[in-house]
């Protein structure tokens, strides 16, 4: 029963041109066709040689309109048809159209149809062109998210351009979208931070502003709590200033049982009461918090004393006002870890 | 059978099948066959350009049909300025159409891109069609169309000891069968039989029939429809003559080499997979192609994508070693 109907030929700009080349590109995507079809596609339907160049991934594809591949070193005319792959791009895909001017309506969808299905193509099998993958949140979402199934969630990682046996961690910036931070030997090829995703060098999280929880180090596949465990490491960050002291960078792997904490205590909920204690000291003087701070994060109170920048007996003035505001001691080690407790808590317990 | 999930299609085959389902005999019955006649597809072809720009001579020559049947035409296709001289190889083609529709133009384009390349006569046989010519009127017809060639090979440039039978979907089985009865009447010796997708089997009950019932290009239901339009009532009964159905010959040995492939994707699939097996299994030989994910007459519908290209250059290929050109 061969060739009782038309085939797929060259298509006649009539009306029903367009429909026709629509329903063909839409179903080569649908079967999850590769570059060489879509361009052979383009170039049978417009019955001229199409053409694809996308340096940034060093894809050349040129397809004769009988189907045959067969690549060209001449660069395409200016004055062919082309297209972009993304909106604003540098055309990609060229008709051979001689003779240039206004496309064609069929040419024009051919084009459009082709365009959108090889970006998707080279989107799923090549990763993302740079600058785009930190435009996209939502492969970095699937990647991060827990619910999400492996499979999906290593898709996500190649098309991010990440090695399947890449180790990384997870950054959480106060406010902002989560980071990654691929670590390794950066002579391993695979394993060092790759082009398009936005990574920071490796250990370092220089470059990043303001409060950043930083997640452990894992594998691809363990992103997700690597996530977690940077959003848990954000709530002890602080501002570093006189109103919110403490770290302004916190790692998850230093909380250790620290961590269990953050569970105990929901975000703008009512503190607790030692907290509510150091608030109302806190209201007392603006050297309050700051000076407890030093007190419970250095080894001496003449190391605090020096960290906030007052004599020694000054210290120890400030912290006997302190003592009877709080209503516990600060400078025994009991009450120096309800105090560091409490300081903690503080964190948790913001908004 | 374990399993009815069919096989997926090649994903630019696909998409072609996506394009082309509504002008294609899926399921098709009896009522539909004057409908495909008129269809778009015989349409197209009459506008083939035959001489493949200038390259053939191109004739329709009325011959003697069977004894007491009409006439039957033959397209003869001779290279205008033939690449050596002497005698050429002719390849006797009979067109596809299950039995029911198509002439002698259908399908014929890739003989003659052939041809061109190898320096052949091409020569595509009329023949009378069911089901208001049943069994045996389009085997008779073939088959004296191909007695003309042997005898007057010599007037149109031929070599009548390098004819090669071909044939695609119906005509493939039928080129099967010519194969059958040169053997059996000591007819003319043809130097090969180039079975493309060919129909084979009137019983229609293979796992592959089954599988692909519904789908791609002439399912079981279309596959049943041509069958019952050449046998009748004989269809899948004890006594089908091999020379309508090859599939049912008890012997295949001494017939030429031969050349099938198949989709895996359609109906015939494992009807030509066994027609092959049992071709080395008599102590014949056979080259058997089977195209992942291609539906019936797929390099014909899509002659760009990249399986029919390879589907192509296979034909070329086998030809070429077989006329040791």
């Amino acid at each position: 029963m061969k060739e009782l109907a038309g085939r797929l030929t060259a298509v006649d700009p009539d009306a029903g041109a367009a429909v026709r080349v629509i329903a063909y590109f839409d179903a080569l995507a649908e079967s999850r066709a590769g570059l060489e079809a879509l361009v052979r596609a383009a170039a049978v339907l417009a019955g001229c040689p199409a053409r694809l160049l996308d340096d940034e991934r060093r894809v050349r594809v040129r397809v004769e309109p009988d189907g045959r591949r067969l690549d060209s070193p001449l660069p395409p005319e200016p004055c062919w048809p082309s297209a972009a792959l993304v909106p604003g791009g540098v055309p990609a895909l060229w008709l051979e159209r001689p003779g240039g001017g206004e496309p064609s309506v069929v040419d024009a969808v051919i084009l459009e149809r082709a365009a959108g299905a090889l970006r998707l193509v080279l989107d799923r099998t090549r990763g993302r062109a740079p600058l785009s993958p930190a435009d996209d949140p939502a492969l970095v979402e699937t990647l991060l998210d827990a619910t999400a199934d492996e499979q999906a969630r290593l898709h996500a990682a190649r098309r991010l351009g990440l090695a399947v046996d890449a180790r990384a961690r997870v950054l959480a910036p106060l406010g902002g979208r989560p980071r990654l931070l691929v670590v390794g030997d950066p002579g391993t090829p695979g394993a060092g931070p790759h082009r398009g995703v936005p990574v920071a060098a490796v250990d370092g999280i220089e470059g990043i502003e303001g409060r950043v929880g930083v997640g452990p180090v894992v594998s691809v596949s363990d992103l997700p709590r690597s996530w977690a465990a940077a959003r848990v490491a954000l709530r002890f960050t602080a501002e570093g200033t006189a109103r919110d002291p403490g770290e302004r960078v916190v790692r998850a792997e230093d909380l250790g049982g620290l961590a269990l904490l953050a569970e105990s205590v929901v975000p703008g909920g009512d503190p607790p009461p030692d907290v509510r204690e150091l608030e109302k000291a806190a209201a007392d003087a603006p050297w309050m918090l700051a000076t407890l701070h030093a007190v419970a994060s250095t080894a001496s109170l003449r190391a605090a004393a020096t960290e906030v920048n007052v004599h020694h007996s000054t210290l120890q003035d400030r912290l006997t006002h302190a003592e009877s505001l709080l209503g516990w001691p600060v400078r025994d080690p009991h009450g120096r870890l309800r105090l560091q407790l409490a300081l903690t808590l503080r964190r948790l317990a913001r908004g | 059978m374990s399993t009815m999930v069919p096989p997926p299609f090649d994903p630019e085959l696909a998409a072609v099948l996506e394009v082309i389902k509504d002008v294609l005999p899926r399921e098709f019955t009896m009522d539909d066959i004057p409908a495909l006649r008129q269809g778009p597809g015989i349409e197209l072809l009459a506008q083939l350009d035959l001489t493949m720009g200038g390259t053939f001579e191109v004739e329709d020559r009325p011959v003697p049909g069977p004894e007491g049947a009409p006439e039957i035409s033959l397209l003869i296709c001779r290279p205008k300025e033939p690449v050596r001289p002497g005698p050429l190889p002719v390849l006797y083609h009979v067109h596809g159409g299950g039995m029911v529709v198509g002439n002698n133009r259908v399908g014929v384009d890739a003989p003659l891109a052939w041809a061109r390349e190898l320096g052949a006569v091409v020569v595509s046989v009329e023949y009378r069609l069911a089901p208001e010519h049943p069994h045996p009127a389009p085997v008779d017809d073939v088959w004296a169309g191909l007695l003309w060639t042997a005898e007057n090979a010599k007037e149109i440039g031929g070599d009548p000891d390098r004819i090669v039978l071909t044939g695609a979907s119906a005509g493939g089985g039928l080129a099967a069968a010519l194969a059958l009865l040169a053997r059996d009447r000591g007819g003319p010796r043809p130097l090969g039989q180039m079975l493309l997708c060919p129909m084979l089997d009137d019983r229609n009950d293979t796992p592959s029939a089954h599988q692909m019932a519904g789908l791609g290009v002439w399912d079981r239901t279309a596959n049943e429809t041509g069958w019952t339009a050449l046998l009748g009532e004989q269809r899948g009964r004890a006594d089908v003559s091999p020379y309508a159905a090859p599939a049912r010959a008890e012997d295949l040995s001494g017939l030429p080499p031969a050349f099938l492939d198949v989709g895996s994707a359609e109906t015939f699939r494992d009807e030509v997979v066994a027609y092959a097996s049992r071709l080395w299994q008599a102590g014949g030989e056979a080259e058997l192609h089977v195209w992942p994910g291609g539906f019936h007459g797929f390099d014909g519908f899509a002659p760009q994508a990249a399986l029919s290209q390879d589907c192509r250059a296979a034909h070329v290929r086998w030809l070429r070693r077989l006329l040791g050109e």
